[in-house]
């Protein structure tokens, strides 16, 4: 791995977090959103594991990625259960009055961006690990 | 709100049955005990105003627009299943606390929880009036009862008679689904009580055959009638407390229960009824002679269960008021001294670790109270006075000679019956009283836990006899009243005087003495004919189960035979044929209709594509190709962008370097340069197939881009979006709130997708043993 690449990563890795963080947080109004959030949650990491090794990369994340997937489907059900008490209707989503918007739907977002990010992680840390023979945990 | 709490009751006991066990370790089961007995009372208070005469209906919306309310209904005869249900649920939940007191508590934990949330599945199903709200419950007990039966996982035998459980009575649930469906359609409703009231227009419909096989079908598979019959002996793989309740008392009931529910709807039917008689009958003499076959204590005792089912469905069928009350007193009376006899069984087996019969004796001495109650359940099943088991027998005799029928289903009668006299003399008196070899090792005694249920059920048998018109009047009377819809006077008397009824019992009694002492010679005889037993063991399912286990394995040889090349070729040349069709059938011929000024950007773009494609083609690396699809994709991405599309811009690069980041970690495990594989003429074909793919879909994408676009839905989400979901995104408010549950599907797809795939890329040959929890 080139050394310039590898010293960078942790530069790379935050921004791409960042960056990924905002998008998703943005995606109401402008162009963005869980899905796309997470995806480039997930080459953050992914750049992570190819630099410094998977091991490094599931630390950094601490939780397993089946976690995250399982984390993000319930949030995405569970937001959709207040609108139930309101309005007798399923994923009818809740909103905050005032200048700045923040509901339910931004939950159900989260839900989908957990999602994402932990089924492409998934995948990528598994084949990785192949790669390296490294031993799964 | 008595529907409600009555089922939250056992649910909720369900739900905190692990950690109850895990605090209270012994004194969970006697705890959690306490719902189904609470419930038991709830629904014992009910019991004046529905001997009354009257019917409790509740219902609350759930579906309407399919017509599925959450509806309950609560007659005599559902009254009378749910209390079965309850009672001996209660006595099953104290005794499998004592059954499982040996082991940790988190197995008993288990097994609880699931048997309470089986009897929550029961009670849902005999209280529900909504047809479609009674198959859910239906499913969940074929379910529990799968996880019940393999309660011992790690035995493979468990595991083979669970499986064959679930598909046996799963695939009937699903015919009975049919049938229920047909019936919503025909009639508009899915209410028990309007299709109750509408039966002639049921009857009259030409949809009735259909509807009568298909609901058939779905109660003799619940109910182990022949030819389904095979499932419920192989079951007895389960722990005993779950095969004395599911087995006997009450899951294999259901059937029964739907068949009376739907033999007053079908009463206008003549067949029906024919139908029963004749698969009842059917049931009774195979499953007697099985009876005499079998070696172990359980397998006996089934095999008595089925004959009993047997009887039950038979007597349904039967066209008279006697019958109807005959069919009321055997269920209450075999509920009875079958639990009771189950949990002896289990008793003995528990305390000697042998189940089969001919290995046990004496045991009379090591588990007094054990034999006691065995052998008063087991005079009730004989049919000796005073128990209750007496009675029973009288009116189903009765019953017999007072229908239309021929003599046939009277001698099938006495033949069974006789059997039934001499099963109950061999599992009480034979490993209880006679002690040829005596069973020296005794692991357990008896507890107050092993005992409460047998000498309850046992004893609770000869004080019905002995005062039977206490529970003809409270059960069978009012059960009655619901499956007639006439006041019968249900007369329940020990000594009817002579009556060629009395005469039949002491037949049956004596052929039954009979068959007890020669049990040996008779069984050693059976056991070497195995005519009948191959006509109707589980052979027809083994071959069908293999047989579909080897199209499987040999369709997959066909289709997925492991040549990418073969599996590109097909999936392209069924998009050019699908293509094609959808081309030829909406005749837009070709529509070259350029649209606005020529954009430049756009054309620049599209010219980049190209030639990453025409690359990738020529590409003699596979990473040289990688990276020319790559530039496909980035390019498709700049002309979203292009077209304003920033997210689905967004979206695709992404996507594009995710693929570069996968792709790159699966392609440096292979060779990256290897020869072509591919022969000259391949090729070619190959070039062909790609060239009729190009053009179609170009084809396609024109005359797709030439109709114009129904705007109705953007104009309306544009409008929408800010007002009602404070988004200026609309592609992202229509995915998180305006069609969210659409993406929540897709997210749990892509969730369980990954689950799939992360399993299938686990490394490491053998699969990590089971972890046993100590």
């Amino acid at each position: 791995m080139p050394i310039i690449f590898a010293t960078m990563s942790r530069l790379y890795f935050a921004l791409m977090l960042g960056g990924s963080l905002f998008i998703l947080m943005r995606g109401h109004n402008d162009p963005g959103g869980g899905f796309i959030g997470g995806l480039m949650a997930a080459a953050a990491f992914a750049t992570l594991a190819l630099t410094r090794g998977v091991d490094h990369a599931r630390r950094v994340l601490r939780v397993h990625p089946v976690v995250l997937v399982g984390c993000g489907l319930a949030l995405a059900c569970v937001s959709g259960l207040p609108g139930l008490v309101s309005d007798a209707s399923y994923l009818t989503h809740w909103w905050t009055s005032g200048a700045v918007h923040l509901g339910t739907a931004t939950l159900f977002d989260i839900g989908v961006y957990l999602v994402v990010l932990g089924g492409v992680l998934c995948l990528v840390l598994r084949l990785y690990e192949d790669l390296h023979g490294e031993v799964a945990p | 709100m008595l529907f409600v709490v009555v089922l939250l009751l056992c649910a909720g006991a369900a739900i905190v049955a692990r950690p109850v066990c895990r605090i209270l370790g012994r004194w969970g089961a006697p705890v959690l005990a306490g719902a189904p007995l609470a419930a038991f009372v709830l629904l014992l208070r009910e019991q004046p105003a529905i001997a009354g005469g009257e019917v409790l209906l509740a219902s609350a919306a759930w579906v309407p627009t399919l017509g599925v309310d959450l509806a309950f209904r609560l007659d005599g005869f559902s009254l009378l299943f749910a209390l079965l249900v309850t009672g001996i649920g209660t006595l099953v939940t104290l005794y499998a606390g004592a059954y499982f007191a040996e082991k940790p508590p988190a197995t008993a934990g288990r097994f609880l929880s699931l048997i309470l949330l089986f009897m929550t599945a029961m009670l849902g199903t005999v209280l529900a009036d909504n047809l479609v709200v009674m198959f859910l419950f239906w499913e969940a007990t074929s379910l529990l009862s799968f996880m019940l039966v393999g309660f011992d996982s790690e035995k493979a035998e468990a595991r083979r008679a669970a499986l064959q459980a679930l598909i046996v009575t799963g695939g009937g649930g699903l015919t009975l689904f049919a049938g229920i469906l047909l019936i919503g359609i025909t009639l508009g409703t899915f209410s028990y009580t309007e299709v109750l009231g509408r039966a002639d227009e049921l009857v009259a419909s030409p949809w009735l055959t259909p509807i009568i096989v298909l609901i058939l079908l779905g109660a003799f598979t619940k109910s182990a009638q022949v030819p389904f019959q095979f499932w419920l002996p192989n079951a007895m793989q389960a722990p005993t407390p779950a095969s004395a309740y599911l087995h006997s008392a009450t899951m294999v009931k259901l059937g029964v229960f739907l068949l009376a529910r739907f033999d007053q709807v079908f009463a206008g039917v003549p067949w029906f009824g024919g139908t029963l008689v004749v698969v009842g009958s059917l049931t009774m003499l195979v499953a007697s002679f099985e009876a005499l076959r079998a070696t172990g204590f359980k397998a006996v005792l089934a095999q008595s269960t089925v004959a009993s089912l047997g009887i039950l469905v038979m007597l349904i069928g039967l066209d008279s008021e006697v019958a109807v009350v005959a069919t009321v007193g055997f269920l209450i009376t075999h509920a009875f001294y079958k639990a009771a006899l189950f949990f002896c069984a289990g008793n003995a087996i528990h305390a000697t670790g042998e189940a089969h019969l001919s290995r046990l004796g004496g045991l009379a001495r090591v588990l007094p109270f054990t034999a006691f109650a065995a052998l008063l359940a087991s005079f009730s099943m004989a049919g000796l006075p005073p128990f209750i088991g007496f009675i029973s027998k009288e009116y189903l005799f009765d019953a017999q000679l007072s229908s239309t029928w021929s003599v046939a289903p009277v001698l099938v009668a006495v033949i069974v019956n006789s059997v039934m006299v001499g099963v109950a003399g061999v599992v009480s008196i034979r490993p209880f009283f006679m002690a040829r070899r005596r069973t020296l090792t005794i692991r357990h005694g008896e507890t107050p836990g092993l005992l409460i249920g047998p000498l309850a059920l046992a004893i609770g048998g000869i004080a019905l006899g002995i005062v039977p018109n206490v529970v003809a009047a409270t059960l069978i009377a009012p059960a009655v009243l619901a499956l007639t819809d006439t006041p019968v006077d249900v007369s329940f008397s020990l000594w009817h005087g002579v009556t060629p009824m009395l005469v039949l019992s002491g037949l049956v009694i004596t052929m039954g003495i009979l068959i007890a002492v020669f049990w040996t010679p008779i069984h050693v005889t059976l056991r070497r004919r195995r005519i009948l037993h191959r006509l109707f063991g589980d052979r027809f399912y083994e071959r069908a189960f293999n047989g579909t286990l080897a199209l499987a394995s040999r369709s997959t040889q066909v289709l997925q035979n492991g040549d990418q090349h073969r599996y590109t070729a097909v999936v392209v040349t069924s998009t050019v044929a699908i293509l094609a069709v959808g081309l030829l059938v909406s005749g837009t011929g070709l529509p070259f209709v350029a649209q606005g000024p020529l954009r430049v950007s756009v054309v620049a773009v599209l010219a980049i594509a190209v030639a990453g494609a025409v690359a990738t083609t020529l590409a003699r690396s596979l990473v040289g190709a990688l990276v020319s699809v790559g530039i496909v994709g980035f390019a498709s991405a700049f002309v979203f962008l292009l077209n304003g599309a920033p997210d689905l811009a967004l979206t695709q690069f992404s996507v594009e370097t995710l693929l570069v980041v996968i792709l790159t970690a699966v392609l440096l495990r292979v060779p990256l340069a290897r020869a072509h594989s591919r022969t000259p003429s391949e090729r070619r074909r190959d070039a062909f197939i790609a060239a009729l793919f190009a053009v179609f879909v170009f084809v396609g994408a024109a005359s797709m881009s030439a109709t114009p676009p129904n705007m109705e839905l953007s104009a309306f989400f544009g409008a929408a979006s800010y007002l009602e979901a404070y988004g200026r995104n609309v592609v992202n408010v229509i995915l998180v709130d305006f069609r969210a549950i659409d993406t929540l599907g897709e997210v749990a797809v892509v969730a369980f997708a990954t689950l799939a795939a992360w399993a299938l890329l686990r490394r490491g040959g053998a699969p990590r043993p089971l972890k046993t929890k100590g």
